[in-house]
């Protein structure tokens, strides 16, 4: 299976993303999950990152929270809403908001 | 002739969501999804509670009783009326503290042959994808 | 082009998913694809018709009818908008109303379905 797992959540509820092994994930951090992209706590990047995915930020949300583009973590690739659409009928099969 | 599988999820627990009740009537729906669609073709949706979703399912809910309100006890038992399969993750149910016993399990009582599935989340995994879509309450 | 279903069941003020909706279906909708959007519980908020433009609130109405006028289909549960006294006489033009069958109809013939859940 390939799925898109949409975090939008910093403070995540629930735990759902650690158990999903899909054979290719992708991780988009739309809306507070950019958080994710760019804060180091105590000086440590998200532990969300050390997953096996590719990772996508989306560039507007990032922004509206103050959150520079060009610092995001570097495993993380940042992109517009239309790549979004491009990532969710190209790149992968089926799709988890969480 | 088609059938699209859907793979409802819910992770959260009754009442303060509306989400767990909203995942039991949609997939309820299904029993007149035809009407949109051609002969022969249909809508399948299976759910699974996972995580704090477990709770759902505890059995004895009373919300009639104090808030006038259809329990999600109910809505599970009317999803099995209708023959949802219902999978149920067994780690979470004991992380809990629950047993099986603590659980709506069957809908006899309105006739349901079908029974809640108690089984391990590899399972639950597994049956995520044979799913066309997952949708995740 | 494909067709992508988006179920939002979140309110219009108060979390920004039915802004993420509505502006993943422009963006689909400019690629060319086919959207369908179902709203439903307090999702279904985005029905009603004059909602008076505040900037310290999601406003949606004119983006989401400039989409309708390009293709887009939205459609609210007709159940949870009677429950909120969203009746037919407040609901904005254009905007359907089924029961939570429509949903699943819709993703027979769906590509790809992106359900963002409520709160």
């Amino acid at each position: 299976m390939k799925l898109a797992v949409f975090v939008s959540d910093y403070r995540m509820t629930v735990d759902t993303l650690d158990r999903l092994s899909p054979e290719k994930m992708g991780i988009i951090l739309v809306q507070n999950g950019v958080y994710h992209a760019t804060l180091k706590e105590n000086g440590t990047p998200s532990s969300l990152l050390n997953k096996s995915a590719e990772f996508y930020a989306l560039k507007e949300d990032l922004e509206t929270r103050g959150l520079d583009a060009s610092k995001v973590d570097s495993k993380v690739k940042v992109i517009a809403m239309g790549d979004v659409v491009d990532l969710i009928f190209n790149d992968y099969e089926k799709t988890a908001w969480i | 002739m088609a059938t699209t599988k859907l793979g409802f999820i819910v992770q959260r627990p009754p009442y303060k969501s509306e989400n767990p009740k909203l995942a039991l009537t949609h997939a309820i729906a299904t029993q007149s999804v035809e009407v949109y669609l051609n002969e022969g073709d249909t809508v399948t949706a299976d759910i699974a509670f996972i995580g704090d979703g477990v709770l759902n399912c505890k059995k004895d809910q009373k919300a009639m009783d104090y808030y006038g309100l259809t329990s999600t006890e109910q809505h599970i038992k009317m999803a099995l009326l209708v023959d949802i399969n219902i999978w149920v993750c067994k780690e979470d149910v004991e992380k809990f503290g629950l047993s099986e016993d603590d659980l709506v399990l069957d809908a006899e009582e309105f006739g349901a042959d079908m029974t809640v599935n108690v089984v391990p989340y590899g399972e639950i995994s597994k049956k995520m994808e044979e799913m066309n879509h997952l949708l995740f309450f | 082009m494909g067709k992508l279903t988006i179920g939002c069941f979140a309110s219009l003020v108060g979390s920004l998913n039915l802004d993420f909706a509505v502006k993943l279906s422009a963006a689909a909708i400019e690629k060319g694809h086919t959207v369908d959007l179902w709203l439903s519980g307090n999702g279904t908020m985005l029905s009603i018709k004059d909602q008076r433009p505040f900037k310290d609130y999601s406003h949606l109405e004119k983006p989401l009818k400039e989409l309708m006028a390009k293709g887009l289909t939205v459609t609210a549960c007709e159940a949870c908008a009677e429950a909120r006294g969203y009746n037919k006489d407040v609901t904005m033009e254009g905007f359907k109303r089924h029961s939570m069958d429509w949903y699943l109809a819709s993703t027979f013939s769906a590509d790809r379905v992106l359900h963002i859940g409520g709160e």
